[in-house]
């Protein structure tokens, strides 16, 4: 009996340190340093030149190498990266920023405003080819005040210039001077030993294509403790069943973009993962194009009208009221995504619902269809591009095609794959409707290199300098209650033209280890490594 | 003997000389351009016509065709218009994991292969005979990316991590990179799925070979010549009957290598593999045309010097055959 008592009470004694241990939240809490970040990427990296190279993934990599000058919070703050602090004068043309003293780069070098003035001139010159550049065509100048102030002088007011900075793409990227020269563009690219030189909280190994991306902790980084992991390694999973296996299995510690289609499997096999995912930021369209070349020469500035699509009655009746969207997000998304008609998706500051401005209703379709001239005796038939890169694409096409099919059309589904795509819509080629979801979109304005009539990525070749009257506004107008309404006009008239066609939003998920503590998620526009640690 | 191997070792240029030529022109008759591929967002007209001129995109075919000779014999393969890295360093990072994973899927398919054919042979019509017939029957059926799908729910998913899904560790001293996992053990848990998903659709075809052979030389006089004399069933199996049996199924194992090749392309994109045949499809899907070369050059010299060395096999197999 009394032996029975002391096991009782070494029992109890254990579960209340166990208890303890348990309860103990702080501790818990407290970052643990060290450890490696073992990261999946669905898809490979272009190449490592953060000023030119296509694709998130390199983006990624950028943003943890790299270092700018302000970052933006997931609810829209801005936040100072090697800039301390940041002045905008009044009339909005100047804007003024001190940088942190203990800035380093990768090779020791100081981070100053020289690296800024360099790094930006790099982006604004033509040479260069940066997909950044047509962003900063408001900059006049950049000056370097003195070491650690400098300058940015615009020629008209711009109200994304901080947004532009922090989130465009990779946002702005500080290159070092001395080893930007040092070495050629192909070292850059390849990730050459020295050659890719970053300010960020990790400093890049090596990067084997098609097998590791390595990137080791920088120990002079500005931020006092951190980066906390030792290590961050990537590697490409292009498989999502593999992909989940490795996650399941351990093998994979973050995947950087998980395919929404996978998630309700994802949560029955690892139901521990952490699924992130936020505001939908990404438009998917089902662009029409409007114009062709007059000449049969792509890019032709002499232009034509479409034979099928340039009638806006057509675009209105296949675009807007003959689509559901509503069917399309239950089937192609399982009812993950918005159905969306704005010409920026839900998640995107400033966006409206303009959703009621194409309702779907096939009688509306018909009707305007039989007013072009179209019907049983001249069926209309369109072929529907869509590229091999992501399933959902060809989900909704083909349910795009069943749709069409409802209203007497004809659209003979072209399956591609991705660079195809990418060669026909970006060169002007022979299409009539594509499905693709395009890029994540931070604001308004960042949707105007994929819109505006002299954008080269204006797949619709449409002409109405009006859109661009708008994206002019809209980023000049710096009182945001006025811009608001610029917005909400754009979005509405948008929505009345089709030069850009939406279907939804497009969910994008990333997922962790529940050992993975400290990532803050900010979809694709800032993936930061730095405040992640390993509770393992 | 040395005036034949002179020969076909001088075959071999012509040869993957030809099969480059048709991959250079055929790659650039299909869509697609990777100018596109590599300016992505940035792509603009102007960018892209400095881009087409800076990689001598803008030459005729032929002339691009001689310019990438050139370089080729002075052991410049060119570099990767995407990535901008040097292809000849990636292949030799890439081949020795697609050397590895071709050879262990041949010894996998051999290793289910001989045995069952020679039982099936020596067995003709009993359960094992049909049992054998029938799985390889199923082999052949099955799909590698279907097969390893399988493997990797059974063995990844199902039994709790018992082998890992993707990645690749190196054997000892083949690694060629900075940062590398490379152990014996780690080697062998990696490439184990891979080189059955890979093998057990190519041990269904030998197994039909090779019985098929079997049956035939079983019933040959020196067989039976063999047995006359008194010896035991398993030398005049194995050293007398299967040595002839086997000379049709080495044929075939060298052509199989073309196959192997095809299939280590999807076998290598499941289990994410850095071979070469993830290697080579990234560069087809992104019209990286010097990368493609590169995969073009490599894999047409291993299927030719592989053939070469199944053709001198014959020699060891059957004495009676000479070349001259």
């Amino acid at each position: 009996m009394r032996s029975m008592r002391l096991l009782l009470g070494l029992l109890l004694g254990t579960g209340v340190l166990l208890g303890a241990a348990g309860a103990a939240p702080t501790e818990a809490q407290t970052p643990k340093r060290g450890g490696t970040l073992r990261v999946s990427y669905g898809n490979e990296i272009a190449n490592l030149d953060f000023h030119t190279a296509p694709g998130y993934e390199m983006m990624w990599v950028a943003m943890n190498v790299g270092c700018g000058l302000v970052n933006i919070t997931p609810d829209g703050k801005f936040v100072g990266d090697a800039a301390e602090s940041w002045q905008v004068s009044p009339d909005g043309l100047l804007y003024t920023f001190k940088l942190k003293k203990n800035v380093l780069f990768h090779d020791g070098m100081k981070v100053d405003a020289a690296a800024v003035k360099f790094s930006i001139d790099r982006l604004m010159d033509p040479a260069t080819g940066s997909g950044m550049r047509t962003f900063y065509e408001s900059v006049n100048s950049v000056e370097a005040v003195d070491p650690l102030t400098v300058q940015i002088r615009l020629k008209h007011p711009y109200a994304f210039m901080l947004h532009m900075l922090a989130g465009y793409r990779t946002g702005l990227i500080i290159y070092s001077p001395t080893a930007t020269q040092k070495f050629s563009l192909d070292d850059r690219k390849q990730g050459k030993p020295g050659a890719v030189v970053g300010c960020g909280p990790f400093k890049l190994i090596e990067w084997v294509k098609g097998s590791h991306l390595v990137m080791d902790r920088f120990e002079k980084y500005f931020e006092p403790g951190l980066p906390y992991l030792d290590r961050v390694i990537i590697r490409v999973i292009k498989d999502p069943v593999t992909e989940m296996a490795a996650f399941k299995n351990g093998e994979v510690d973050f995947i950087a973009s998980f395919s929404p289609e996978h998630v309700d499997t994802m949560k029955a096999q690892s139901p521990r993962a952490q699924i992130m995912t936020g505001k939908e930021t990404t438009p998917m369209l089902a662009a029409m194009k409007v114009t062709i070349p007059k000449d049969g020469k792509p890019m032709s500035k002499d232009r034509a009208p479409h034979p099928i699509f340039s009638d806006i009655r057509v675009r209105k009746a296949v675009g807007c009221y003959g689509i559901d969207r509503k069917e399309i997000v239950k089937i192609a998304f399982k009812g993950q995504a918005t159905p969306w008609v704005g010409i920026i998706p839900p998640g995107t500051m400033d966006t409206v619902d303009v959703n009621h401005l194409c309702p779907y209703d096939q009688a509306k379709a018909k009707a305007l269809l039989a007013e072009v001239g179209y019907g049983p005796q001249k069926p209309l038939t369109f072929e529907l591009m869509t590229n091999t890169e992501k399933t959902v694409f060809n989900v909704i096409a083909t349910v795009i095609k069943e749709q069409m099919a409802r209203i007497g059309v004809t659209a003979n589904i072209r399956l591609v794959d991705k660079v195809t795509w990418m060669a026909a819509a970006n060169q002007d080629g022979p299409w009539d409707m594509y499905v693709e979801d395009l890029l994540s979109l931070l604001t308004l304005d960042s949707n105007a290199f994929l819109s505006t009539t002299g954008a080269s990525w204006n797949h619709t070749r449409h002409l109405d300098t009006k859109v661009d009257d708008y994206y002019a506004r809209y980023a000049r107008e710096m009182d945001p209650i006025k811009r608001k309404a610029i917005a909400k006009e754009f979005q509405e008239f948008s929505a009345d033209k089709l030069y850009w066609n939406a279907i939804s939003g497009s969910p994008f998920y990333m997922v962790a280890q529940p050992w993975v503590k400290g990532y803050v998620y900010n979809a694709e526009f800032e993936v930061h490594w730095d405040k992640v640690w390993l509770d393992k | 003997m040395r005036t034949y191997l002179l020969k076909r070792l001088l075959q071999i240029i012509p040869t993957v000389l030809g099969i480059t030529f048709v991959v250079f022109v055929m790659m650039r008759s299909i869509p697609g351009d990777p100018v596109v591929a590599l300016l992505g967002d940035a792509y603009t007209e102007e960018n892209a016509i400095k881009a087409r001129h800076d990689y001598g995109l803008d030459k005729p075919i032929l002339v691009q065709y001689v310019i990438w000779l050139g370089k080729l014999v002075q052991g410049d393969w060119g570099t990767s218009i995407l990535s901008g890295r040097p292809v000849l360093k990636d292949v030799m990072v890439r081949l020795p994991v697609t050397l590895e994973l071709i050879f262990l899927s041949m010894a996998v398919a051999l290793a289910i292969a001989i045995p069952a054919a020679i039982i099936g042979a020596l067995r003709q019509n009993t359960w094992a005979d049909y049992t054998a017939t029938s799985v390889a029957m199923v082999g052949v059926s099955i799909p590698e990316f279907f097969l390893g799908v399988l493997l990797l729910l059974a063995f990844s998913i199902g039994l709790g991590g018992m082998l890992p899904s993707s990645g690749w560790v190196y054997l000892p001293g083949t690694c060629q990179t900075v940062v590398c996992a490379a152990s014996l053990w780690g080697n062998t848990q990696h490439v184990l799925m891979p080189a059955l998903a890979l093998g057990v659709g190519r041990a269904a075809l030998l197994t039909r070979l090779l019985r098929a052979s079997m049956l035939e030389v079983i019933r040959t006089e020196y067989v039976t010549t063999a047995r006359a004399k008194g010896l035991s069933e398993r030398p005049v199996i194995l050293k007398h009957a299967l040595k002839n049996a086997l000379i049709p199924t080495v044929t075939v194992m060298g052509l199989q290598v073309g196959f192997l090749i095809g299939g280590a392309i999807v076998v290598e994109t499941l289990f994410a593999m850095p071979g070469l045949g993830t290697f080579g499809i990234d560069a087809i899907i992104a019209r990286d045309y010097q990368q493609v070369q590169g995969f073009a050059l490599i894999t047409a010299f291993a299927f030719v010097v592989i053939n070469l060395i199944v053709d001198l096999t014959y020699t060891f197999l059957d004495p009676r055959i000479r070349y001259t």
